[in-house]
């Protein structure tokens, strides 16, 4: 999945299927491999650090494990930190910016703070340290569905909304990492709910001309086929009738498992892509330990 | 009787819109005349309700094969966001002049659909129009799909602060005024600062649009009023609606605080999804496992009764594991529970049969009048 030339994965999916989870995963497995890795949260979320037993939010880069960073963006420190790299006068931003009117006006700018959250990211990725890049993979957890559709879309908003003139200039640089097939791509997460395929099939969709950014589909919350044979299991059911119970409870597991078969088999049609599998964790409050085993099914063939 | 409002709240991916229709279903199902505004339903779920597209006006859902003798109705509808919001322009337009302008603006129509909060306050507005028309027993919304469920309790502020007067007086301040030379000439550097970021155009484009906005301040601003007036009533209920998750717990004490801070009224939390125990936990003793038929390999035989010995256990495990997250929920309210369903709602049964594990619920809600 990380490819020698890939600087940034961009983790997308339906709400709630685990997209924080697999972020740290990926982010773990990457700085296994040696490579400096920056997680990076939106919108001031602070899911990550925890995970990791360093909560709270930081929009500096924090460290929480070997090799491994986080970093929360809100849209108000991107345009400060923006608005700073073009002004270079902080008086001049407390004018503008801190002026109660303002600031809604500011705000109003359609895309804006999705797009400082893409700037953000563009600035860490050309950050040099001692002449080699500081971080050799970013990997960013994105808004949910429609909102990380637009938020990928942001530049392109800005180009059309601006027409010219430097936020236009702007959006073009970011626009171009972003949609740069080697140095961006896109990992997809699902669960096997028969709704959340459809959601990510239409997501896959409305990437259009992304879609060949993404590089794997994670499918998360896999439960374990009871035995391996479910597929005999109408026959041998009446076998079981003197234990109601049990029988309803394989009922169940069984039409799970062809559930979680046939959504399978729906992203495979549906994106081309064999989804790598993550499994059901009893134990919902992840930590280190759960995290790592997760990482290690997220093989990257590297 | 007075009409009834239930707002359902919640982070993305917890099964809120299917919840919402549901619930509106049961009461309906109860002899209740429901309304439910859905948006962005999963089209599955805006079949099985029968509303295809985007639509304000209400649709009535077809109750008769469901229930013999059944004296409810219910209407859903998928919130229309520029339908909406255009109507409240025209509402509040002092002149039709100021109506075309601002329909035809460009960035109008860019803000009609993304300006943050905006989608929000479209919700509440076409329920504030229902409520108007005193049609219905119940109102059931859903709301829009949020990182987290405190999102749509901060939004209409947030719209109304951008709408407000501010804005445009201060763009178009009166330069003749002696007493605003000071003030002017800071406006004309942050006006100097902004055409620098945003680009001349682009500021020019919003500045216009503010202004001819700004017409109809007074119109917004009375109106949210109306509105938090009305979810603030006790005719109104925030429900959130919530998984078994550690996400959800942080999750649920902060709507609590900001429906407190807020002072708006708490109906109570639906979990969903939440593994039911099994009345026996324990493995299935190997006596009592049946004898390997004729026809069975031996060896799948085993393997299947070694499965089936081991589900108690598993399925006591997941839900001790649910109940945990609900009763950190119960500490503050009352709780309900949804089990995990293994069905795929595609049409109206189907929704019945989740509607059916939110009688207590509803009943609660929506307590039966003597």
């Amino acid at each position: 999945m990380n490819s020698g030339k890939t600087r940034i994965l961009v983790v997308i999916g339906k709400g709630g299927v685990g997209k924080t989870t697999v972020t740290a995963a990926l982010g773990l497995r990457a700085a296994a491999q040696g490579k400096r890795v920056l997680m990076v949260e939106a919108a001031g979320a602070e899911r990550l650090p925890p995970l990791f037993e360093r909560p709270g939010r930081s929009y500096a880069p924090r460290q929480c494990a070997p090799n491994l960073y986080t970093l929360s963006i809100t849209a108000q420190e991107a345009i400060e930190d923006y608005v700073m790299l073009r002004l270079r006068v902080r008086a001049l931003y407390k004018l503008v910016f801190g002026n109660r009117i303002v600031g809604p006006f500011i705000n109003a700018v359609p895309g804006l703070q999705d797009l400082v959250h893409l700037g953000k990211i563009y600035h860490l990725e050309g950050s040099n340290k001692r002449g080699r890049p500081e971080w050799d993979l970013i990997v960013f957890d994105a808004p949910s569905t429609g909102h990380g559709l637009s938020m990928l879309a942001a530049p392109q908003t800005m180009m059309t909304m601006t027409r010219a003139g430097p936020f236009h200039e702007n959006a073009a640089v970011v626009e171009r990492l972003f949609s740069d097939r080697e140095k961006t791509k896109l990992v997809l997460v699902a669960n096997p709910d028969e709704m959340v395929v459809n959601e990510t099939l239409d997501l896959y969709s409305r990437l259009e001309d992304r879609k060949d950014q993404v590089t794997s589909v994670v499918l998360n919350e896999f439960m374990p086929a009871p035995f391996p044979s479910t597929h005999a299991w109408p026959d041998l059911r009446h076998h079981f009738d003197a234990l109601p119970e049990a029988q309803q409870l394989c009922d169940e597991a069984v039409s799970r498992t062809e559930a979680q078969n046939k959504a399978h088999n729906r992203i495979v049609e549906g994106t081309g892509c064999t989804p790598m599998i993550l499994p059901f964790l009893l134990d919902r409050d992840l930590k280190l330990p759960e995290l790592q085993r997760l990482a290690q099914y997220l093989d990257d063939g590297t | 009787m007075s009409q009834r409002i239930l707002i359902c709240c919640g982070a993305g991916g917890v099964g809120k819109t299917t919840t919402s229709a549901a619930l509106a279903l049961r009461l309906a199902l109860d002899g209740k005349k429901v309304a439910v505004i859905t948006i962005d339903p999963a089209l599955r779920l805006a079949d099985a309700l029968g509303i295809e597209s985007l639509s304000n006006t209400p649709q009535a859902v077809p109750l008769q094969g469901l229930s013999k003798g059944c004296t409810g109705h219910l209407d859903a509808m998928m919130l229309d966001m520029k339908a909406t919001f255009d109507s409240i322009i025209r509402r509040h337009s002092p002149s039709e002049e100021v109506q075309n302008k601002l329909l035809q603006s460009r960035y109008y129509r860019i803000v009609s659909e993304k300006l943050a909060g905006s989608q929000e306050f479209m919700a509440m507005e076409r329920l504030y129009q229902l409520y108007t028309d005193g049609q219905y027993d119940v109102i059931v919304v859903d709301t829009p799909p949020a990182q987290n469920a405190v999102d749509f309790l901060k939004a209409p502020k947030r719209l109304a602060g951008v709408m407000s007067e501010g804005v445009v007086k201060w763009m178009s301040r009166p330069k003749d005024k002696v007493g605003f030379r000071l003030l002017e000439r800071s406006s004309h550097t942050i006006m100097a600062v902004m055409k620098k970021l945003v680009g001349h155009q682009t500021v020019s484009e919003i500045a216009e649009f503010f202004s001819l906005i700004s017409e109809l301040a007074e119109g917004f601003r009375l109106r949210s009023m109306e509105m938090i007036a009305l979810l603030e009533s006790e005719n109104s209920a925030f429900v959130l609606i919530s998984a078994a998750s550690p996400a959800a717990r942080a999750e649920s004490e902060r709507f609590l605080e900001v429906l407190q801070e807020n002072r708006l009224p708490f109906g109570g939390a639906i979990v969903n999804r939440v593994y039911k125990a099994p009345k026996d936990p324990d493995r299935v003793p190997e006596h009592k496992m049946p004898l390997c038929p004729p026809s069975v390999d031996a060896e799948r035989w085993r393997e299947v009764c070694e499965a089936i010995a081991a589900l108690p256990p598993l399925q006591a495990q997941l839900a001790a594991g649910d109940a945990r997250y609900c009763a950190a929920l119960a500490d503050n309210a009352p709780v309900w529970t949804v089990p995990k369903l293994t069905l795929d709602i595609h049409d109206l049964k189907s929704l019945v049969q989740v509607s059916d594990h939110l009688k207590k619920a509803s009943d609660h809600l929506v307590p039966k009048t003597p």
